[in-house]
């Protein structure tokens, strides 16, 4: 059992060198011996599937490689996140070999040589690998022909293609990151907001907040035995760090449209006092321009009255009990400023009033 | 491999040529064109590749001046790279440019220019999505593990915008317009046997717009039949339903490839031949819906006819019906659509009686279903009646095998002094030869009764010689040879007789020998017991020993023909 633990961990740093300039010292015995290294953990891949306790303690180990945290601030993803990265490490060297212009010219061509014999090839492991990275290239020119001829953005974001593979993997992530140590998701997460672009990233959460429940996938990617899986699991991580990070949740709910976050709210209410709060103190700071007849804001990051009303009016448009609580809230205020029915007021009365009819 | 190569050059002209076209614009006729053409590029690739794997790098640059340019261009196709083996020929043609230690800057140059394009094939790819290749490298996902979960999505995002266009009809704001469909329809050509696709496949073959033209493009069908009938997809029956449905060459395409395995290989017994049939899924979609049924028999009627009814097509077609008739039973349809849909030019009484199934009737009572048969037939033939010339009974008659033999062992076992029926043997000598005048009938049933007449007695005898068979089947001494459909008439006779009568193996083999004179005898016989052995299952017929003789009969007569041929 440790002999196979440190197999994993010197593949691991073989598979770490095999992006880097270093390989240019490799020579094809050392190319073949690397290939078959992954061919044999594949190999322990699948014939331990299903053991449950090698399994957890191969999974134990690689999922330690979340914590390490380098002098300058988190390591980067390890190349083996899980126990089923295992299955394919042989394709992961193979690519990031042929992919490194510093593999020497003879290394490149045994390389070649174990990786693509030709037709016919008796070996059932070659021809495996030789099939499934062909697979692989079709399976990327088939997504962009997709992509660039009949796809059309769905405007419902969360039920995009791009947004919800990447939501999917998202949670896939957390929920394995969440298993090795319980800080592991916020960790994960903080950095994500650090590298990526925001607005991207914050669509990437809402559509992972909107995932239809035990989604399926993710159940079937786990070979059945080991740690209980709860599918929800990577989106309560999700929740919690949002919650966590009063700036996050801010821009989450300034940068977002509309809608998008009446969907969000609607199925996660732990955010809802939240998104309400936000949207009070966005609505106390605007008052009242008499010669234009405006609410207005005083500073530029106000956010101004079309907005804030095109927020209530979705949020009124969203089943009970959100809309019920919504309206209450709109009302108790309103209550509070003097229960003016006149506009020009109190905010929430001139809300209340242009909500008209749908209240 | 030498007209290969001569070959070669002027093909690589051509698609050489072609690939200029196909990445200079992406118009939709480019796009038709790679499309119809993918499957024979790949041809030429694998043959390019079968030349370059001979060859050191710098011999294929001196033969192929042009080849990085062929291959460069083919990678930056992702209708190329999309479709079936073409990547991984690609590779390899690409493996074969590659030099172990290159001598100079030019041949380091090509290695290094190799290196990149087959990288691009595999690794880094112009067709990355730019905006999640950071978001995956932070958490730590290769494309490997992305892109098939991103096509799956797609695929079930386009799927469920296809489902809901049909559902909302008009008032559906996603409504996908014809054109988007057509082009999906397309673009689907060379993706149609990767992995999680069917699912698309399924839902464009049973998407019906609101437009009354078809909206999928001819391409697609063609494409999709060729992949089902490679068994490179796998669609439930409803889908190649509509496929055929909505697109008759399809349908047209398949019987052309039943009829070629049909033909060309070599003595199909009947299970093969049936387990082919249901594989097509013919029978099943023939009993779902009637045209494809008037299609499949029309093809047969036409093969029949041009083949002077070949056996093996022949066999075919009754295995056809036979398949047809319990996917009609399984499925309880009750024949939902009137037997005249079915068989528009047949007298329905006919047909009604054709169809039911020997075994529901008692056995004792099959020879008054002859009769009947043999009545309506005659009447129709002999009298001209509204149902089509003599061809045409018959062509009905044999879709339904068994009645013909059950007729001979019928004959064969009735008593010994009794007048064998005039309308049991006249169904015989219909059967035979349905072509044949009214004189040339009558003088075949008057052979035939001679042989029964003999037969018939030795049948029960204890001891029997092959000379006293042979006497039997004799022919009138003095009279004109017996036409050859006669001959066979008698030949099957004397075979039936060997099965049932209580001393028939014990002179069966040497019976045969000395009938066998010929390959095509032989095959004959070896086809009538296949044959025999067949009806008896579907009749569910006990007789051990008769069974026993003709399955042994038949796996001597196969070794004894195809040594070392392995029985089905």
């Amino acid at each position: 059992m440790d002999s196979l633990l440190e197999q994993l961990d010197r593949f691991s740093e073989v598979l770490a060198v095999s992006r880097t300039t270093h390989v240019s010292t490799w020579d094809p015995a050392t190319v073949r011996r690397a290939l078959q290294w992954a061919g044999y953990l594949r190999h322990i891949h699948r014939r331990f599937g299903r053991h449950a306790r090698i399994r957890k303690a191969l999974e134990q180990r690689l999922q330690n490689q979340w914590k390490q945290e380098g002098d300058s601030g988190p390591a980067p993803a390890p190349d083996l996140a899980n126990f089923q990265a295992l299955g394919h490490c042989d394709q992961l060297l193979s690519l990031r070999l042929l992919a490194n212009p510093a593999l020497g010219d003879a290394s490149f061509h045994c390389l070649l040589q174990q990786l693509f014999p030709g037709p016919g090839v008796p070996d059932a492991e070659e021809e495996a690998l030789q099939g499934s990275l062909a697979r692989f290239a079709s399976c990327r020119a088939a997504a962009h022909m997709l992509r660039f001829h009949a796809y059309s953005e769905n405007p419902v974001l969360q039920k995009d293609s791009v947004m919800k593979t990447q939501a999917e993997l998202l949670l896939r992530r957390l929920h394995e990151v969440g298993e090795a140590e319980a800080e592991g998701p916020g960790r994960l997460l903080s950095r994500l907001w650090e590298r990526l672009p925001q607005d991207n990233f914050l669509k990437v959460v809402a559509a992972a907040l909107l995932l239809p429940q035990a989604s399926p996938r993710l159940q079937e990617e786990e070979l059945g035995v080991g740690s209980p899986k709860t599918p929800g699991d990577g989106r309560q991580e999700l929740l919690r760090w949002l919650l966590g990070k009063s700036d996050i949740v801010v821009a989450f709910c300034r940068n977002l449209p509309a809608e998008l976050l009446t969907s969000v709210v609607g199925r996660h209410p732990e955010l809802s006092p939240v998104y309400l709060g936000l949207l009070t103190n966005w609505g106390r700071q605007l008052h009242y321009d008499l010669p234009k007849g405006l609410w207005i804001g005083t500073e530029p990051q106000d956010v101004p009255w079309e907005e804030l009303f095109s927020r209530f009016q979705s949020l009124c448009q969203a089943p009970p009990p959100l809309k019920d609580e919504v309206l209450t809230a709109l009302k108790s205020y309103k209550a509070q400023d003097g229960d003016f029915e006149v506009p020009g007021l109190s905010i929430w009365t001139d809300l209340l009033l242009a909500l008209g009819s749908r209240v | 491999m030498a007209e290969d190569s001569a070959g070669l050059p002027s093909n690589y002209q051509f698609w050489m040529q072609k690939l200029s076209v196909w990445t200079q614009a992406s118009t939709l006729e480019t796009q038709r064109d790679i499309c119809l053409h993918l499957p024979q590029f790949q041809e030429f690739l694998r043959r390019m590749y079968e030349t370059l794997k001979e060859m050191d790098s710098n011999a294929i640059i001196e033969r192929f001046p042009t080849i990085c340019q062929l291959l460069a261009k083919s990678c930056w196709s992702p209708f190329i790279l999309a479709y079936d083996e073409s990547p991984k020929i690609l590779i390899w043609c690409l493996c074969c440019l590659i030099k172990k230690d290159p001598q100079n800057s030019r041949e380091s140059k090509l290695n290094s220019w190799t290196r990149r394009l087959l990288s691009h094939i595999v690794s880094t790819s112009r067709f990355d999505i730019k905006e999640v290749g950071l978001f995956n490298q932070v958490l730590g996902y290769a494309p490997t593990d992305y892109y098939p979960g991103l096509l799956k999505n797609m695929v079930l995002s386009l799927v469920s915008e296809l489902r809901e266009n049909h559902l909302n009809g008009f008032s559906s704001q996603r409504r996908m317009s014809p054109e988007r469909v057509r082009s999906l329809s397309r673009i689907c050509v060379p993706l149609l046997t990767l992995p999680d696709f069917e699912p698309l496949v399924e839902a464009l073959l049973t998407y019906h717009g609101h437009e009354p033209q078809e909206v999928l493009c001819p391409e697609f069908f063609d494409a999709v039949n060729e992949a089902f009938l490679l068994k490179k997809i796998s669609l439930p029956t409803s889908a190649i339903l509509c496929l055929w449905l909505r697109h008759l060459p399809s349908l047209e395409n398949t019987m052309l490839h039943l009829l070629e395995k049909l033909i060309s290989s070599e003595r199909n017994s009947l299970r093969r031949i049936k387990c082919f049939m249901k594989d097509s899924l013919l029978p099943e979609a023939a009993a779902c819906h009637p045209a494809i049924f008037r299609v499949v028999d029309e093809i047969f009627r036409s093969a029949l006819l041009e083949t002077d009814g070949a056996p093996e097509v022949l066999a075919g077609l009754q295995v056809f019906t036979r398949c047809f008739v319990e996917a009609l039973e399984k499925e309880n349809k009750q024949l939902k659509f009137a037997l005249k849909t079915y068989f528009p030019y047949a007298s329905p009484a006919l047909v009604m009686v054709l169809l039911q199934h020997p075994k529901d009737i008692p056995q004792g009572l099959w020879h008054q279903s002859l009769k009947h048969i043999s009545e309506m037939l005659k009447e129709i033939v002999e009298d001209h009646g509204s149902y089509g010339g003599p061809f045409e009974s018959w062509f009905l008659f044999v879709h339904f095998g068994g009645w013909a033999d059950i007729t001979a062992e019928q004959l064969l076992m009735s008593e010994a002094e009794a007048e064998p029926p005039e309308a049991l043997l006249w169904l015989l000598a219909f059967s035979c030869s349905p072509g044949a005048g009214h004189q040339q009938r009558a003088r075949t049933m008057v052979e035939v009764k001679t042989v029964l007449g003999c037969l018939t007695k030795l049948f029960r005898s204890p001891a029997l010689s092959a000379r006293d068979l042979q006497a039997a089947a004799g022919e009138n001494l003095g009279g004109d040879p017996r036409p050859p459909a006669c001959q066979q008439l008698v030949r099957r006779l004397l075979l039936h007789f060997l099965l049932w009568a209580p001393g028939g193996h014990t002179i069966a083999r040497e019976v045969i020998t000395l009938m066998a004179q010929t390959d095509a005898i032989m095959n004959e016989i070896i086809g009538f017991l296949d044959y025999t052995l067949y009806r008896w299952d579907h009749l569910c017929v006990e007789a051990h020993r008769s069974r026993k003789l003709a399955r042994e009969l038949l796996t001597e007569l196969r070794e004894q023909a195809l040594p070392g041929q392995v029985n089905q």
